[in-house]
C-alpha cells in the first residue's frame, strides 16, 4: 500500500514537473518572440522598455588582435555592461585565419557565439548556412542614409541586411618614397611601369616587390584581383562561375609570375598576409599593396621609415582610371543561435556612439577608416596626429571606398565569392606552376573547374 | 561455493565510459560520416555508401598525400632510433655530468610543437633567417637556400627537424632500458672472451629489443599521424610537396567542409594504422614466446 501511496505522489512530482516544464518553455517561446523580431518590427516605447530591462550573458568573437583595438572594444563592453548590469559580455578574440576555422567547426557542434565580426566573402557563407539574422531594424536605428550603399550592398541578400560594416578599408599601393627618389623614378602608374621599377630596386638586401601566395591565405587572389578588377574583368563570370582561364586573367597570371620571378623573395611562395606586410614594415620591400594599416606596422617595426612610406592608387594596364577597386567593409553579425540577439543589437549601437566610434578608429589611424560617412569631416576625428601626418595616404584611401567591392563582390554577395578567397585554390595554382612548371593555362583550366566543383558542391 | 564479485568490474566501469565516450563514439561516428555526404556547415546530408571511398581512392592527391606520410615516417622514424639509439648508448657510458647532457638532449621534446614550428620558420625564412644568411655569409651559398619553400629540400628539412624533435624520447627510454642489463653478462662475457660488437648483439639486443619495438610502434603511429609539425612550418606546401594523409584530410574536412570525405580518409588512416600495429604486435609476440623458451 506504502508502496502505491508512493508511485502516486513520484508520478504526480513528475507529471508537475512535465506539465511546468512545458508551461515555462512555452513563456519562454513567448518572451523570446518579440526577441527574435526585435530587428523587424521595433516600437520606439516597447524598445526603450526592452533596452532598459536588457538581461542576459552574451559572447562576442572578434579578430582585433592587436592591443589598442583589443583595448577599446574592451572599454566599449564594459562601459556596455555599467550601463546594463544584467548584462554580461564575454569577449574572446581569434586571428582572422583562426576565426574562419572556428566559426564553420563551431557551426556543426553549435558552439557559435551571439555577435561577431566575419570577413565579407564569409558572410555569404554565414547566410548560406542559415546562420546569422538579417539586421534591418539596427541599421535603420543607426541610420541607413549613413553607410555607403557599397558597403550595405554587399552584405545583404534580397534585401535583407545580414551584417552591419564596422569599419572600412581599401587596397592600395604602398611605396618607399626614399629609395625612389635615390633611384629616380616615379610613383609607376601602369603595371608594366610597376614591375620595371620593381625590377630595378630589387639588390642591395631589398626586394622591389614580393608576391604572396601561401596557401594558408588569400593573398595571391587578391593580387591576381588587382589586376583582372583594375582592367574591368573578375574573377567570377555573370553567372557565378570561376573565370581564371579568360584572356585577362592569364596575363594577369603570368604578369605576377614575373613579378615573383625577377622582384621577389623566393619564400614569399609560402607567405601569409603578415608574412607580407612584415617585408614591408622592416624596410625589405620597395613596393606593396595593403590596407592603411600598414602605417601602424611600420610605426611598430621601423619606426625611422615612417616618413619614407606613403600610398597610392593601384596601377592599371594602360595608367588609366581604375575600373574596379578591392575595399573590405568590416561587418559585424548576429547568430541565430543566440538568446539575446536584443543585447547584441544595442551593444552593436553603442558602438557607433561618435565618442567611442572616433576612439575605436584612432586605435589604427588611417587603418580603419569610417564606415559611416561624415565622420571623416569630424573635428575629433581629424585631430589624430597620425591621420594628419599621412593625411595623403588617408585621402588617397578614402577615395577609393565608395565604389569599390570584396573580391567577386563586383556581381553582388555570393558564396561563390566566399570560395575564390576561403578555399585558396589560386594560390595551389601559383604554388604548382612555380614549383612544378605547370603550364600556365593547364593549371588556370586545372583551378578553375576545382574552384567551380567547389561552388557547384556549395550552392547544391 | 565460490560467488562471484563484481565489485571490481564497478571500480573500472568509470574508465570504460570515458574510453567509450572518448574512442568508440568518434571511431563509429567517423565510420558513419564516412558513408554520408555531410557537409561541415550544412546540417542536411544523405546516405552515400562507399562512394566517398571510391572518390577518395582515385584522387591522386590522396596517394601522393600517402607517400609523402610513408616516406615522412619510415626517414624520421629511422633517423630518430639511430640518433635516439646513439646519444643512449654514449650517455650510457658517460660518468661525469650525466645529469645535464640528457637534460640538455631532452630539450627538443620538453618544447611544444608551436614553438619548436616558429623557432625553425625564422631560423630558415629565406629572408632574414639567421642560418640561410650565415650560409651566404661563409660563402657556401650564393644567395640564401630555400629551406622551407624548394619542394625537396622542404621535405627534407622536415623530416629533419621531425629526427631532432623525437630522437630524445627514443634515447630516455633507450637508456632506461639500457641501464637495467645486468653488468655481470658484460663481464662474463668479457671473461669468455667476447668483443664489444658480440657483447652487444647477444647481451645489449636481446635486453633492449622489446622495449624498442614498444618504441617503434608508438612512434610509427605519433609520426604517421603527426599534423602540427608540418601544417605550421610549410602547411603542406610548396604545391603539396609536403602534404601528408592528416593534413590531406584536414584540407578535406575542415578547408573543403566535406566532413564526409575527410571522415572517409580518417577511417582509412585508421585501417591502415592498424594493419601496422597488428604487424608490429605479431613480430614482438614472436619475439617474446622465443625469449620465453
Amino acid at each position: 500500500m506504502r508502496k502505491k501511496i508512493l508511485s502516486a505522489m513520484l508520478s504526480l512530482t513528475m507529471l508537475c514537473t512535465a506539465l511546468s516544464g512545458c508551461g515555462s518553455s512555452a513563456a519562454k517561446e513567448e518572451s523570446k518572440a518579440p526577441e527574435q523580431n526585435s530587428s523587424e518590427a521595433r516600437g520606439s516605447e516597447e524598445k526603450a522598455e526592452a533596452n532598459a530591462e536588457l538581461e542576459g550573458d552574451i559572447t562576442f568573437w572578434h579578430s582585433f588582435t592587436q592591443g589598442p583595438r583589443l583595448e577599446t572594444i574592451q572599454e566599449a563592453a564594459d562601459k556596455f555592461m555599467e550601463e546594463h548590469p544584467k548584462v554580461t559580455i564575454k569577449i574572446e578574440t581569434f586571428s582572422w585565419n583562426d576565426f574562419y576555422t572556428k566559426w564553420t567547426t563551431g557551426l556543426a557542434s553549435g558552439n557559435v557565439p551571439d555577435m561577431s565580426t566575419a570577413l565579407v566573402g564569409q558572410v555569404s557563407e554565414m547566410i548560406n548556412s542559415d546562420a546569422i539574422i538579417p539586421l534591418n531594424g539596427l541599421i535603420d536605428d543607426i541610420g541607413r542614409d549613413k553607410f555607403y550603399e557599397n558597403a550595405l550592398n554587399e552584405l545583404s541578400v534580397d534585401g535583407n541586411n545580414y551584417a552591419v560594416p564596422l569599419y572600412s578599408h581599401a587596397m592600395v599601393m604602398w611605396v618607399r618614397k626614399d629609395l625612389l627618389e635615390k633611384n629616380n623614378l616615379e610613383v609607376p602608374k601602369t603595371w608594366d611601369e610597376l614591375y620595371e621599377e620593381a625590377k630595378a630596386l630589387t639588390k642591395d638586401g631589398i626586394y622591389g616587390l614580393s608576391f604572396p601566395c601561401g596557401s594558408t591565405d588569400f593573398q595571391a587572389t587578391n593580387f591576381l584581383n588587382f589586376y583582372v578588377k583594375g582592367a574591368g574583368g573578375s574573377l567570377l563570370t555573370d553567372d557565378l562561375k570561376a573565370n581564371l582561364t579568360s584572356d585577362l586573367a592569364i596575363e594577369g597570371i603570368n604578369y605576377w609570375l614575373k613579378v615573383y620571378k625577377d622582384c621577389s623573395p623566393k619564400d614569399s611562395i609560402n607567405y601569409n598576409v603578415l608574412d607580407q606586410a612584415t617585408l614591408y614594415y622592416q624596410g625589405k620591400t620597395a613596393f606593396d599593396f595593403n590596407s592603411g594599416f600598414q602605417i601602424s606596422g611600420v610605426a611598430a617595426n621601423s619606426p625611422d621609415l615612417l616618413d619614407y612610406v606613403d600610398c597610392y592608387p593601384i596601377p592599371t594596364i594602360k595608367g588609366t582610371e581604375q575600373k574596379g577597386i578591392t575595399t573590405s567593409n568590416q561587418p559585424l553579425v548576429i547568430w541565430k543561435n543566440s538568446k539575446h540577439p536584443e543585447i547584441c543589437e544595442a551593444f552593436i549601437k553603442t558602438l557607433y556612439e561618435e565618442d567611442t566610434y572616433v576612439k575605436f578608429l584612432h586605435s589604427v589611424p588611417v587603418g580603419m577608416l569610417p564606415a559611416i560617412k561624415g565622420i571623416e569631416d569630424s573635428e575629433a576625428y581629424k585631430e589624430d596626429p597620425t591621420i594628419q601626418k599621412f593625411a595623403h595616404a588617408e585621402e588617397v584611401i578614402s577615395s577609393q571606398i565608395p565604389g569599390g567591392t570584396a573580391i567577386g563582390f563586383e556581381h553582388g554577395p555570393s558564396v561563390q565569392a566566399g570560395i575564390l578567397t576561403n578555399q585558396h585554390v589560386i594560390e595551389e595554382m601559383f604554388q604548382d606552376i612555380i614549383t612544378n612548371g605547370t603550364d600556365v593555362k593547364t593549371a588556370a583550366k586545372e583551378a578553375e573547374d576545382k574552384l567551380n566543383s567547389l561552388m557547384e558542391a556549395a550552392t547544391q | 561455493m565460490k560467488t562471484r564479485s563484481y565489485t571490481k568490474w564497478l571500480f573500472v566501469l568509470p574508465a570504460v565510459i570515458v574510453v567509450a565516450a572518448l574512442f568508440i563514439y568518434p571511431i563509429f561516428s567517423s565510420l558513419f560520416f564516412s558513408m554520408t555526404s555531410k557537409n561541415l556547415i550544412r546540417p542536411r546530408y544523405s546516405f552515400l555508401g562507399l562512394k566517398n571511398y571510391k572518390d577518395i581512392l582515385s584522387d591522386p592527391k590522396f596517394w601522393a598525400a600517402f607517400l609523402n606520410s610513408l616516406k615522412w615516417t619510415v626517414y624520421s622514424l629511422l633517423g630518430q632510433i639511430l640518433v635516439g639509439f646513439t646519444a643512449a648508448l654514449a650517455l650510457n657510458r658517460v660518468k661525469l655530468f650525466k645529469g645535464m647532457y640528457k637534460t640538455l638532449l631532452i630539450i627538443p621534446w620538453a618544447f611544444p610543437s608551436i614553438v619548436i614550428a616558429f623557432s625553425w620558420t625564422w631560423i630558415l625564412n629565406g629572408v632574414y633567417g639567421i642560418l640561410p644568411n650565415l650560409l651566404v655569409k661563409w660563402k657556401i651559398y650564393e644567395t640564401a637556400p630555400q629551406f622551407l619553400t624548394e619542394k625537396n629540400l622542404a621535405f627534407i628539412v622536415l623530416v629533419l627537424i621531425n629526427i631532432w624533435f623525437g630522437a630524445p624520447m627514443i634515447m630516455v627510454n633507450v637508456l632506461s632500458a639500457l641501464q637495467t642489463v645486468p653488468q655481470d653478462q658484460y663481464e662474463a662475457a668479457k671473461i669468455d672472451g667476447a668483443s664489444a660488437l658480440q657483447s652487444f648483439q647477444h647481451i645489449t639486443i636481446p635486453h633492449i629489443k622489446l622495449v624498442m619495438g614498444l618504441l617503434v610502434v608508438l612512434r610509427t603511429v605519433w609520426i604517421f599521424n603527426n599534423f602540427d609539425l608540418i601544417y605550421l612550418i610549410t602547411g603542406g606546401g610548396p604545391a603539396g610537396s609536403t602534404q601528408t594523409v592528416p593534413l590531406y584530410a584536414y584540407e578535406m574536412g575542415w578547408g573543403t567542409k566535406l566532413l564526409g570525405k575527410s571522415s572517409a580518409v580518417t577511417v582509412l588512416l585508421f585501417i591502415f594504422l592498424m594493419s601496422v600495429c597488428i604487424i608490429y604486435f605479431t613480430i614482438m609476440n614472436c619475439w617474446e614466446r622465443e625469449e620465453n623458451k
